[in-house]
């Protein structure tokens, strides 16, 4: 995973992440287990306002594996009248949302300025140069958008059943 | 599964959504094959995410790119809507990624503005329109966005010719 993955698995911000970790004096890797980790700590603090430390002990107490409840208790005060309690059920399901779409969105952007047109000022030219088919966006127009979305269809169920062969 | 059976749901249960992306840019004139439907869905109104939870819900929708069963059991409801503000899941019927904004446009009012109805796969649904398609892809700054970006406006210059 890069940097940018891990912060939006996380659901944190990256420069937030960099400077708690300098803060805890604690590496940062960017890995699954480090970004769900990093998710909970930063809800406990941007959330619920606990200091950077307290908020990774707890989180540290709430990932620990083997545990097998949807709810954990934190941490409570010795009268039991106050106590944090992580439904991690809740968590998990967030956490795999931010995770996917950090795989599946969040591809490496490319470095430096956005690439230019070569050719300015014609989009058809520029388009050809870049190896776009004209004729068939051509004869894409003269079709309907239901014309159009059925043939779609057609394709991305070929592409399908491909790759269930395949598989 | 396909885009019809996702287009049809999501109707029959009047989830108010506008479509983005490669489907969009296909009923465009865009000849990139694509198989996810994007959607962009009004978050402000609670009966609408309510009614989007319950229909991806209904086809067991779960994040896409993470193996099944990695953890306890993926939680689809309004409250993973409202806390995941874009959603890639993988469902009975397709893929499909849900947002409440979109790069470039804005949220789903501004998305709706620049959204035209059409009617195709047996359904009528809004679609986000070429300009702002354009806007978008160019926003969201991904490598795949950018190598789209010729042929949208090829085709927006085709259309004003």
């Amino acid at each position: 995973m890069t940097a940018r993955q891990t912060a939006v698995a996380a659901g944190a911000d990256l420069k937030w992440m960099v400077n708690s970790a300098g803060l805890l004096g604690r590496r940062l890797r960017y890995n699954r287990e480090q970004a769900k980790w990093w998710g909970l700590v930063w809800l406990l603090t941007e959330q619920l306002g606990l200091s950077l430390r307290a908020a990774a002990a707890v989180s540290t107490v709430v990932l620990r594996g083997g545990s097998s409840s949807t709810q954990v208790t934190a941490g409570a005060d010795p009268s039991g009248s106050a106590s944090l309690i992580v439904d991690l059920a809740r968590y998990e399901s967030i956490f795999l949302a931010n995770l996917s779409r950090a795989l599946v969105h969040e591809t490496p952007r490319r470095r430096g300025r956005p690439p230019q047109r070569g050719i300015k000022g014609d989009a058809l030219t520029a388009a050809r140069h870049y190896g776009v088919d004209l004729g068939l966006i051509r004869s894409a127009i003269g079709r309907t958008p239901a014309e159009r979305l059925a043939l779609l269809e057609k394709n991305a169920a070929f592409v399908r059943d491909m790759r269930k062969r395949t598989a | 599964m396909s885009f019809a059976s996702m287009l049809s749901g999501l109707t029959k249960k009047k989830v108010r959504f506008v479509v983005v992306g490669g489907v969009a840019a296909a009923a465009h004139g865009s000849s990139r094959l694509t198989n996810d439907l994007d959607i962009c869905y009004d978050a402000d109104t609670t009966a609408n995410i309510e009614a989007l939870a319950s229909v991806l819900a209904g086809w067991q929708a779960y994040p896409r790119g993470i193996e099944a069963g990695l953890t306890r059991s993926f939680i689809m409801d309004d409250r993973t809507l409202r806390n995941a503000p874009i959603l890639t899941l993988t469902t009975s019927e397709g893929d499909i990624d849900v947002m409440d904004r979109i790069a470039g446009v804005g949220p789903y009012d501004a998305v709706r503005r620049h959204s035209e109805r059409i009617s195709a796969l047996g359904v009528r649904f809004r679609v986000l329109d070429l300009p702002s398609l354009i806007k978008a892809k160019r926003a969201a700054g991904r490598p795949r966005d950018f190598d789209h970006l010729p042929e949208l406006e090829a085709l927006l210059a085709l259309r004003k010719t």
